[in-house]
């Protein structure tokens, strides 16, 4: 009788349209709080979310509780494959049908895929660099490296998350504890300038010396981004903990986009030479010594390593005669990947990414060109990195609700001609 | 039966679909995936550029070793203060209602943009940066003419009831340029102004000669100091430093015939200071060794009381490398001093007389 209940339930129209109501309530919401927490947050809120307790729009808490994106995509899909399975029947008049059903599915499952499996990141890099690795353009990790020999180093990477969550963290491979005292998901850097320091720094340890930093307003527009500061205490000891003091750990230290800010700030300030000098005290590196192995540690962006290298041998940005307007923006790169042999140049510009080893990428910014030159800036490109395993699903279910939807439209319509003609 | 099977199939499928889907949709990826990567520095270095060689502009602001020593007056009501980072002498200015007023010494290296300098002093007060070169008032520090700048805020900056106000006297020595700050209450920096006067007018510069100082004919008293280095008379390879936190007093630095190194650091607290086994685990934590609950200590005399000795061999937590440390608490006048000595053994070892020395040759401010 339950099993009974639960089909009915699952396979029920009604659920159906219950649950498209509750996604078009949930669009449109999700829509116009972006207006208020920005396009990451509204999406974190509302889609990427389970139920959603409380609303905030035009600036008025709402009591009400709603289903969240994940929550009415999940039990879409399951009210689909349900009915699917249940009423499934093989016959050429029904082809139609199953066609379109098919490529809804593959639609909600392809969304569900892309969610969990496609990734998007950024590679930096200036004329002459070389990079193996993307790095994440929201989310950080703190990072702890120690050497292990043979030019290798290990990388213990603690999420951002993790360290929100404050309390102690311990991993097997690090011979410390970490103890997060506070954490601000968005902060500000300020330069502890000799010439106008007053207040005592909050820990004598590290970039502290010279940097305050304080808790900011959480980044609403797609122009901002949050970038986060911790204040950490390292705790050695087998028996007896020892502290190797109070750290401040901060993504301006080890983010290139937002060190870069810093620099040019001071720079309009304070002139080149200072900006450089100030810039070089907030990314020196952090270390402590633990059982005879120095460990470094950098708030940075999450980084995902490539199993290939790319150098950027040149990076073009031209613009439409007399105007600012820009006309081309290109990197020309090497690619070389020591597992497969690949050595080649390749060219990325708008709107011809490079497609290779299940990632595409696109040219995303450029300080290239003549304004770079002026500043005497050595030019430097941005690539958009994208992994998405499912990037055909669209595609594809597209493609089966268009056919399934033809197939039995040209069904009924033979029907319907056959019909007129007998009469 | 017959209709039973094809049921039970749909059932089985339909079942596992929503599991997995859930199971699916629940997953969280919140790990530590530890790796392993070539280093850094391995890789083929990058074109130097403005932003993306940061060790290249971490270039040291100061030579602090070379600084020469300062000499004043300080005005009724100043008192002095374990300078900050980056200072070399730190006061504090206070009237009934309690400090109300900054001001600090700080030597940078010469040939810094003078608007840049004045836009960040604008900065601080919250004034919109200059474009054009500032005017400024000539005054007297010591024999020598420099420049002041007075800069005050439009804005309540201070508990966001007062507005401020800062005066900043610039002096240009050979490859340094020192920087006399006053900063604070906008009416009690303009009051303070002509004490201010009269203390840069006061200022002279004893060149590379920390154990001169001590032979100054400039009494240790409530109104004259050397920055704070009147009270000891220093060993000869001692070299005075600017304290690298703003909980020391003073620091010095030891550097022998080898090489090898030591440094010397004093601080000054309140009452006992935290007492006896909280700082002494404290020096044992900064070893790499554990706390221990019964210390033991040796005493050797000090003017007016007794000083506690100790001494511990480790690994200095921050170096890694092997390390001795030799310090001594001083109850003196309601207060405790606390001395330290640490770094390379050898150098401790050979600096363990002189540093007990040095201690016994204080005389204390507030001794009578």
């Amino acid at each position: 009788m339950l099993t009974k209940k639960i089909a009915r339930f699952f396979t029920s129209l009604r659920l159906t349209v219950v649950l498209l109501a509750f996604a078009i309530i949930l669009v449109f919401i999700g829509t116009i709080a972006q207006v208020d927490e920005g396009l990451y947050n509204a999406q974190t809120r509302y889609f990427h979310q389970w139920m959603i307790f409380g609303l905030d729009l035009f600036g008025h808490k709402i009591p009400l509780i709603l289903p969240g994106g994940y929550l009415i995509g999940t039990l879409l899909l399951t009210n689909l494959i349900f009915a699917h399975v249940y009423r499934f029947q093989l016959s050429v008049k029904k082809i139609g049908i199953q066609l379109a059903h098919s490529g809804v599915i593959l639609l909600l499952v392809g969304q569900l895929a892309t969610d969990m499996f496609a990734h998007e990141s950024q590679i930096r890099f200036v004329e002459g660099e070389t990079k193996s690795y993307a790095e994440s353009s929201q989310d950080y990790e703190l990072a702890f490296t120690t050497d292990v020999g043979t030019n290798t180093e290990q990388v213990v990477p603690i999420p951002q998350k993790m360290l929100a969550r404050g309390g102690e963290i311990k991993n097997a491979n690090l011979p410390f504890t970490i103890r997060v005292k506070s954490f601000w998901k968005n902060s500000a850097p300020s330069f502890r300038a000799p010439m106008t320091q007053n207040a005592p720094p909050t820990t004598t340890n590290g970039v502290a010396v010279n940097f305050d930093f304080s808790p900011t307003a959480e980044a609403k527009t797609m122009d901002d981004k949050n970038v986060p500061t911790a204040l950490i205490e390292i705790e050695a000891g087998d028996y007896v903990p020892i502290s190797l003091g109070d750290w401040i750990v901060s993504g301006w230290t080890a983010d290139a986009g937002m060190i870069e800010s810093v620099q040019q700030n001071y720079a309009r300030m304070a002139g080149a030479s200072l900006a450089n000098q100030i810039v070089g005290k907030l990314t020196s590196p952090q270390s402590v010594f633990v059982g005879g192995k120095k460990f470094t540690f950098t708030l940075r962006p999450v980084r995902n390593y490539l199993p290939f290298t790319l150098t950027l041998l040149k990076a073009t940005h031209t613009v439409y005669d007399g105007t600012d307007i820009p006309k081309d923006f290109r990197s020309r790169l090497q690619l070389k990947n020591s597992r497969t042999g690949d050595n080649r140049e390749v060219e990325i510009f708008m709107n011809a990414p490079l497609r290779y080893a299940g990632l595409t990428f696109y040219q995303y910014q450029m300080n290239a060109g003549q304004m770079a030159q002026q500043a005497g800036m050595t030019p430097e490109s941005v690539l958009q990195v994208v992994r998405n395993p499912s990037w055909l699903t669209p595609y594809l279910g597209c493609a089966l609700v268009a056919a399934g939807l033809i197939v039995q439209f040209l069904f009924h319509l033979v029907g319907f001609m056959k019909k007129r003609r007998t009469q | 039966m017959k209709s039973s099977s094809p049921h039970l199939l749909k059932r089985s499928i339909a079942s596992s679909t929503l599991a997995v889907i859930f199971i699916v949709a629940g997953c969280k990826r919140d790990d530590v995936n530890v790796y392993q990567v070539a280093k850094e520095n391995s890789a083929p270095a990058p074109a130097p550029t403005p932003m993306a060689t940061p060790s290249a502009m971490a270039a040291p602001v100061q030579n602090e070793n070379s600084q020469p020593q300062l000499q004043f007056v300080l005005p009724t009501g100043w008192q002095q203060i374990a300078p900050s980072q980056m200072r070399v002498a730190s006061f504090t200015v206070t009237n009934a209602t309690g400090p109300v007023a900054d001001v600090g010494v700080i030597p940078l290296p010469a040939g810094e943009d003078e608007l840049a300098l004045v836009n960040m002093w604008r900065d601080q007060m919250q004034l919109p940066a200059l474009t054009n070169a500032t005017t400024a008032e000539t005054v007297s520090i010591g024999d020598a003419a420099a420049k002041l700048f007075e800069i005050a805020s439009e804005k309540p900056l201070i508990d966001g009831k007062f507005r401020g106000r800062v005066l900043v006297a610039m002096l240009t020595r050979g490859a340094t340029s020192w920087f006399f700050k006053l900063t604070g209450e906008d009416t009690f920096v303009g009051s303070q102004k002509e004490n201010f006067l009269h203390f840069l007018k006061s200022v002279s510069f004893v060149e590379n000669a920390p154990t001169a100082i001590a032979a100054s004919p400039v009494a240790p008293t409530q109104n004259a100091n050397t920055g704070g280095n009147s009270i000891w008379t220093l060993p000869a390879d001692w070299q005075s430093v600017p304290p690298s936190s703003p909980m020391l007093f003073a620091e010095f630095s030891i550097v022998d015939n080898a090489g090898g190194k030591a440094g010397v650091n004093i601080a000054e607290l309140s009452g006992e200071g935290g007492g006896l086994a909280p700082n002494v685990n404290r020096w044992r934590g900064q070893l790499g060794l554990p706390p221990i609950a019964d210390i033991l200590t040796r005493s050797f005399d000090v003017p007016g009381g007794k000083a506690q000795l100790v001494d511990f061999t480790g690994t200095n937590a921050k170096s890694g490398q092997p390390a001795r440390l030799v310090a001594a608490i001083v109850p003196q006048n309601g207060q405790t001093w606390f001395y330290k000595l640490m770094g390379d053994e050898k150098v401790v070892a050979a600096q363990q007389a002189a540093f007990i020395k040095f201690i016994q040759s204080a005389k204390y401010p507030d001794a009578h």
